[in-house]
C-alpha cells in the first residue's frame, strides 16, 4: 500500500508532521515551564525562581474557587455525557440503517445541532428553564446542552461506520441461525466497538471542555472551565498551568499504559 | 473509477417483517429525537420567540415586536462584525484545511505501521485534551511582547525591537483558533482516508500514475467528504467562537457572538435572542451550501 | 487494517474508562465536610452565594463555618455571569453578590427581597456614603449609579428604587474602591497627573482600559472630560448625543493605534501591567497589588478629576425564606461585624462598616491601608505575604481622601441600549 522505499515526499510529510506536533506542544510548553514559577512568580515570564510550588499549591484552599469540586463535576459530567453519547448514537445509527418517516429531518436536526453557535443553545436552554420554572444545574440543563453538542458527533461517526459496514456478515450470522441479537451482540457490535470507543473518548472530552454551552446552564455549581475563568476575576497564579501541566501528563499517562497495554495483548495474542 | 465506488450508497438490509422492523427503527430513534428536541429544538423557538419580545431597563415582555431585528440589521457595526467574524472564519478554514490534509495524509498513507499510526494520532490529541481557555492562555507568554518568540528573536539580534503585531491582533486571534480547533480537521479527514480501499491506490500506481497523480485523482476526491464535514466543524466553530476573539485580540476585535455577549451581559435578551436568529440563519445557510456540495449522509 | 489495529487499543481503552469511573466516584466522596457547627449544628445550614472572584473569597467562607456554622457555598463568576445568573436562574442562589450598577437592572426583575434594616445590627454603623451618597456631610454626591440611589426600597414588595433613605435596604455593601489609573513608574518617565494623560502619544500601543461596555465607556468619560473634549451634564446617564461623541472620540483614538488591549478580567490587567505591555491603565487597587508582588513598580496614580467608583454588596434572593432567611440575616450580620471588613481592607478595598473593621486591624494597618500614614512595619496581605515594605504610604492617600473625591459611580444609563450598540461599534472598528 505504501511505497517500499520512503521517498522525499515521506521526508517533507514528517517535517511537516513534526511542526504540527511542535505547534500543538508549543504553547503547552510555555504552560509547562511556567508551572514551575518561584512562589512569588506570575503567569508570564520571565521565571521568579523556580519550585514546585503550585503544583502543591493545586491540591490546596485556593483564595477563590474549588478545584476539586469542580473537577469532580465536570469528570462525572464527562462520563455521563459519554454513556449517553455512545448508546444514543448507537442506537440512532441502528435505526438510520433502515428507512423510517422523519430519518431526513432528524439527520438535519443533528446536524442542526453541530452547527448551532453554542451560545445560543445556552441562552435558549437558561430562557427556557427561566420560562418554564425549572432549576437548571449542571447535571440536568447543562447535561442537556452538551448533549446537544456530542451527540451529532456520535451520530456522524456512526453513519460513517454503517454506511461502509456491510450488511452480509450478519446476513451471514442470520443464515447460520443467530437471532437479531446474537448477531447485534456477537458479530455487529465487536466490529464497531472500536469506533463506540472512539465516540465515547471524543464525547467526553468535548464535555470536560465545553464552556460557552455550560455557561448559562450550569446552575449553583461551576464546571472546571467555568471556575477556571471565575477565578481569573481574582488574582491569578500559575496554579493555572500547574492544572494544564498535570493535565496533560495525567493524558500522556493514560495514552501511554494504554500503548503498554496493546504491546502486551499483541505479545499474548501472537504466543497463542 | 474511484466515485462511483464510494458514492454507490450501501444496500439495506432486507428484513423479514416491515412493520416490527420500522417500529425498532423508530425506538432506537427515539432518544436522539427526544434529546434533541428538548434541548436543541425548543431552546431556539424559544429564542425565536424571544426575539420579537418587548424589553425594557430589567425585563422582557412578551410581545410582537420587530425592532430587535430593524435595529441589529440596520447597523453598520452588525455587517461589519458578521464580515470580521467571516473572515476569521475563511482564514481558519484555509489553514486547518491544509494542516488536516497533510496531517491526516501523512498519517494515513505514509505510516507504515498501525501501532506507529496509532501512537502519533493520540500525540495530535493530546493536547485537546487540556482546556480550551488555559490552551488558549497559554499563547499569551509566548507571543506577548516580553514573550518567548520575542525575547528570542531579540536576544539572537534578528529582529532590533520585540513585533507588536504577535499579540492582540487578528494574527493572534487566527492563530489560537487554528490550534484550537485544527483536530477537527484532522479526525474526519483522517477517518475518511483511513477507509480508502488501498487496492485503488495499488490499481492507479500499476496503471502508472504518479504520486501527485495518485493523490489529486484517488486521494484528494475520495477524502472530500472528510474535509466537509471537518469545514463545518471548524466554520461552525469559528462563527459561534467568542472567548478566543476577546481574548487574543485583546478585546480589539468584534465577533457575532462577542456582540451577543455584550448585549446579554446587559441582560438584553431580545435583542441578543434577534442577533442569535440571524446568525443561526446564516450559519445553517452555509452549512446547507455545503451539504449541497457533498452529501454528507451518502458519503459519509 | 484498521479495523484490525484499532481493536486492541480499544479493550484497554475500555477497562481504562473503568478506572476514571472509579476515581471520579473517590473525588466526589472526599468532599467531606469538616469542622464543628456550632449555632446551626442542630439544622445544618447552606447558603449558596454567587458573585465575582474579587469578594468570593474562600476564607470569608472558612470563618463563616467556624464562626457560625454556616456551610457557605461560594461560586465564582465574571461580573457578566454573575449579573445574568441572578436574574435568570434566580434559584440557584441563596445569596448574590453583585454590583450596584447592574442592581439597578437586577433588582426591577424581582429577583432580590429587600432587608429590613431593623434586623441588621451594624445598620447604623455602615458607611453614609451607602445611605445618603455623601461620605461627610458636606461632600458632594458623584455622578453615575451611586449606591444609595439603588440602595433602598419604599417597602418589602416594592419594586422601585426609593429616592431617600428608607426601612429596606436593597444591599447590604461588601466591598468598594475608588478606582484610577494604574501606571508603570519605571517606563512611563514622567508624572501622571490626569486621565487624559492616556491619550498621551509618547504611550501609543501600551495602553489600555475596561472592556466592560458601562464600566469601559465611564473610563472613556473620564478621559475624555479630562482631555477637555466634553463636558457631561452626567457621566453615568449620558445622552444619545453624548454617546456618540464619546464613542466617535475613541473609536479614533483606537484607529491611531493608542490602545494595546481591552482588559475584561483581573487577571488580563496584572498580565498586561507586569509583562510591560501596557505602561498605563485602567485598573483596580489589589491588581496593583498583585504587579507590586512581583517585585515590579506599578503605582495606583491619583488623578486630579478625581476617581472613577464602584461598589458590591450582598442581595438575599427572594426565594429565601423561614430558617433560611434568618440564617442569611445572621451571615450578614456577621459579615459587617468586622472580621471580613478587616480581611477586605488588608487586600486594598473597603469595607461597609469601617468602625467594626477597625478591631480586626493592627494599628499600623488600619494607619496604612484607611488612614494613609506611612506603614510602620511591612504590611502583609491576608495570606502572610509581604505586600509594601515598611514606610510605605498607600497610593492615594486616607479612606476619606480617596472616596472623597470620586467624580463617578459606575452605571447603567438610560439609554444603556443605544450605548451597548455604539460600543459593538467602538470594539468593532
Amino acid at each position: 500500500m505504501v511505497s517500499e522505499k520512503r521517498g522525499r515526499e515521506f521526508y517533507i510529510l514528517l517535517a511537516f508532521f513534526c511542526l504540527f506536533v511542535l505547534f500543538l506542544y508549543g504553547p503547552l510548553s510555555a504552560v509547562f515551564i511556567l508551572s514551575f514559577q518561584g512562589p512569588n512568580g506570575g503567569l508570564t515570564f520571565p521565571l521568579n525562581g523556580v519550585s514546585l510550588h503550585w503544583f502543591f499549591n493545586l491540591f490546596e484552599t485556593q483564595a477563590v474557587g474549588d478545584f476539586g469540586g469542580s473537577f469532580a463535576r465536570s469528570f462525572t459530567l464527562g462520563l455521563m455525557v459519554m454513556v449517553v453519547t455512545v448508546v444514543v448514537s448507537l442506537l440512532a445509527g441502528l435505526a438510520f440503517r433502515r428507512k423510517f418517516r422523519g430519518a431526513t429531518a432528524l439527520f438535519y436536526l443533528a446536524i442542526a445541532s453541530l452547527v448551532v453557535p453554542s451560545i445560543i443553545i445556552s441562552l435558549g436552554i437558561g430562557v427556557l428553564f427561566q420560562q418554564f420554572g425549572f432549576q437548571p444545574a449542571w447535571y440536568s440543563s447543562g447535561f442537556g446542552a452538551h448533549l446537544t453538542w456530542t451527540l451529532p458527533f456520535g451520530v456522524l461517526i456512526m453513519f460513517a461506520v454503517f454506511n461502509r459496514f456491510s450488511p452480509e456478515y450478519e446476513e451471514a450470522a442470520r443464515d447460520l441461525g443467530a437471532t437479531p441479537w446474537q448477531s447485534f451482540v456477537h458479530v455487529l457490535l465487536p466490529m464497531i466497538a472500536p469506533s463506540l470507543i472512539g465516540v465515547g473518548l471524543f464525547g467526553f472530552t468535548l464535555s470536560y471542555d465545553e464552556f460557552a454551552r455550560t455557561l448559562m446552564t450550569s446552575g449553583t455549581y461551576n464546571t472546571l472551565p467555568l471556575e477556571i475563568f471565575g477565578m481569573t476575576t481574582n488574582v491569578t497564579t500559575p496554579v493555572l498551568y500547574a492544572l494544564g501541566t498535570v493535565t496533560t501528563l495525567f493524558s500522556l499517562l493514560i495514552i501511554a499504559s494504554t500503548l503498554g497495554f496493546i504491546f502486551y495483548m499483541n505479545r499474548r495474542s501472537r504466543r497463542k | 473509477m474511484s466515485d462511483a465506488e464510494a458514492n454507490a450508497p450501501k444496500a439495506i438490509s432486507p428484513v423479514r417483517s416491515f412493520s416490527i422492523a420500522s417500529l425498532s427503527a423508530y425506538l432506537q430513534a427515539l432518544p436522539l429525537a427526544l434529546i434533541l428536541g428538548a434541548f436543541l429544538l425548543l431552546p431556539i423557538i424559544m429564542i425565536a420567540v424571544v426575539s420579537f419580545w418587548d424589553y425594557d431597563f430589567a425585563r422582557m415582555y412578551p410581545d410582537f415586536v420587530t425592532f430587535n431585528y430593524g435595529e441589529t440589521l440596520g447597523s453598520w457595526v452588525t455587517w461589519k462584525t458578521y464580515l470580521n467574524t467571516l473572515r476569521y472564519a475563511a482564514m481558519v478554514w484555509a489553514v486547518t484545511l491544509v494542516i488536516g490534509f497533510w496531517v491526516a495524509y501523512f498519517l494515513a498513507f505514509h505510516v507504515k505501521t498501525a501501532t506507529i499510526q496509532t501512537v502519533l494520532f493520540l500525540i495530535c490529541t493530546v493536547p485537546f485534551l487540556t482546556s480550551n481557555i488555559i490552551r488558549m492562555i497559554s499563547w499569551i507568554p509566548v507571543l506577548g511582547r516580553n514573550g518567548l518568540i520575542n525575547t528570542a528573536l531579540v536576544d539572537l539580534g534578528l529582529i532590533p525591537a520585540p513585533i507588536e503585531w504577535l499579540l492582540y491582533s487578528d494574527f493572534a486571534v487566527v492563530l489560537a483558533m487554528v490550534h484550537l480547533y485544527s483536530l477537527f480537521m484532522v479526525v474526519p479527514i483522517f477517518n475518511t482516508m483511513m477507509r480508502i480501499d488501498r487496492s485503488l491506490v495499488e490499481a492507479a500506481r500499476d496503471a502508472g500514475a504518479s504520486g501527485w497523480q495518485i493523490l489529486t485523482n484517488v486521494i484528494i476526491p475520495l477524502a472530500k467528504p472528510g474535509m466537509a464535514i471537518g469545514t463545518i466543524f471548524v466554520v461552525t466553530l469559528v462563527m459561534a467562537d467568542f472567548i478566543t476573539v476577546q481574548v487574543m485580540s485583546g478585546g480589539q476585535s468584534a465577533s457575532v457572538a462577542l456582540m451577543m455577549k455584550n448585549e446579554m451581559s446587559l441582560l438584553q435578551y431580545p435583542a441578543a435572542a434577534a442577533n442569535a436568529v440571524i446568525l443561526l440563519t446564516l450559519v445553517l445557510i452555509m452549512v446547507a451550501g455545503i451539504l449541497r456540495v457533498v452529501d454528507i449522509r451518502k458519503e459519509l | 487494517m484498521s479495523e484490525k489495529s484499532k481493536k486492541p487499543s480499544g479493550i484497554s481503552r475500555r477497562s481504562l474508562l473503568k478506572t476514571g469511573a472509579a476515581a471520579a466516584g473517590a473525588a466526589i466522596g472526599s468532599g467531606a465536610i469538616t469542622g464543628f457547627p456550632t449555632i446551626w449544628a442542630q439544622n445544618p445550614i447552606t447558603l449558596r452565594q454567587i458573585g465575582t472572584g474579587v469578594s468570593n473569597i474562600n476564607a470569608i467562607a472558612q470563618k463563616c463555618k467556624e464562626d457560625l456554622g454556616i456551610t457557605l457555598e461560594m461560586t465564582a463568576l465574571d461580573s457578566d455571569s454573575a449579573a445574568q445568573r441572578a436574574v435568570t436562574q434566580p434559584n440557584s442562589y441563596d445569596i448574590a453578590d453583585i454590583e450596584y450598577w447592574i442592581l439597578k437592572k437586577v433588582f426591577p426583575a424581582g429577583v432580590i427581597q429587600p432587608m429590613d434594616t431593623n434586623k441588621l445590627t451594624y445598620y447604623d454603623q455602615i458607611v453614609p456614603l451607602f445611605k445618603t451618597g455623601k461620605l461627610t456631610p458636606d461632600s458632594e454626591i458623584a455622578q453615575g449609579t451611586a449606591p444609595h440611589t439603588v440602595g433602598f426600597v419604599e417597602g418589602p414588595d416594592s419594586k422601585t428604587f426609593a429616592s431617600g433613605e428608607t426601612e429596606w435596604f436593597t444591599m447590604v455593601p461588601t466591598i468598594y474602591n475608588a478606582d484610577t489609573l494604574g501606571i508603570r513608574p519605571d517606563l512611563v518617565g514622567r508624572d501622571i497627573t490626569t486621565w487624559a494623560d492616556i491619550l498621551d502619544p509618547a504611550f501609543k500601543g501600551k495602553t489600555s482600559i475596561l472592556n466592560i461596555p458601562s464600566i469601559g465607556i465611564m473610563d472613556a468619560a473620564m478621559i475624555m472630560e479630562a482631555a477637555g473634549e466634553i463636558t457631561y451634564a452626567d457621566k453615568g446617564n449620558m445622552t444619545k448625543e453624548e454617546i456618540d461623541k464619546t464613542i466617535d472620540f475613541m473609536i479614533k483614538v483606537k484607529q491611531d493605534g493608542q490602545f494595546r488591549a481591552f482588559w475584561k478580567s483581573f487577571d488580563e490587567s496584572v498580565n498586561l501591567m507586569a509583562s510591560g505591555e501596557v505602561v498605563i491603565q485602567s485598573m483596580w487597587s489589589p491588581a496593583v497589588a498583585a504587579v507590586r508582588s512581583k517585585g515590579i513598580p506599578c503605582v495606583y496614580q491619583p488623578l486630579k478629576e478625581g476617581y472613577r467608583s464602584w461598589g458590591g454588596g450582598l442581595g438575599l434572593a427572594a426565594h429565601l425564606s423561614g430558617a433560611e432567611l434568618d440564617a442569611a440575616y445572621e451571615y450578614i450580620n456577621w459579615y459587617t461585624s468586622g472580621w471580613v471588613g478587616g480581611y477586605l481592607n488588608r487586600q486594598g478595598y473597603y469595607s461597609a462598616c469601617m468602625e467594626t473593621a477597625k478591631k480586626f486591624m493592627s494599628d499600623d494597618e488600619w494607619g496604612y491601608w484607611i488612614e494613609g500614614k506611612p506603614a510602620q512595619k511591612d504590611i502583609l496581605s491576608p495570606e502572610g505575604k509581604i505586600m509594601e515594605k515598611a514606610g510605605a504610604v498607600r497610593d492615594g492617600g486616607s479612606f476619606e481622601e480617596r472616596m472623597g473625591s470620586v467624580a463617578c459611580w459606575n452605571s447603567v444609563m438610560d439609554e444603556d441600549r443605544y450605548m451597548v450598540r455604539r460600543w459593538n461599534e467602538f470594539i468593532a472598528s
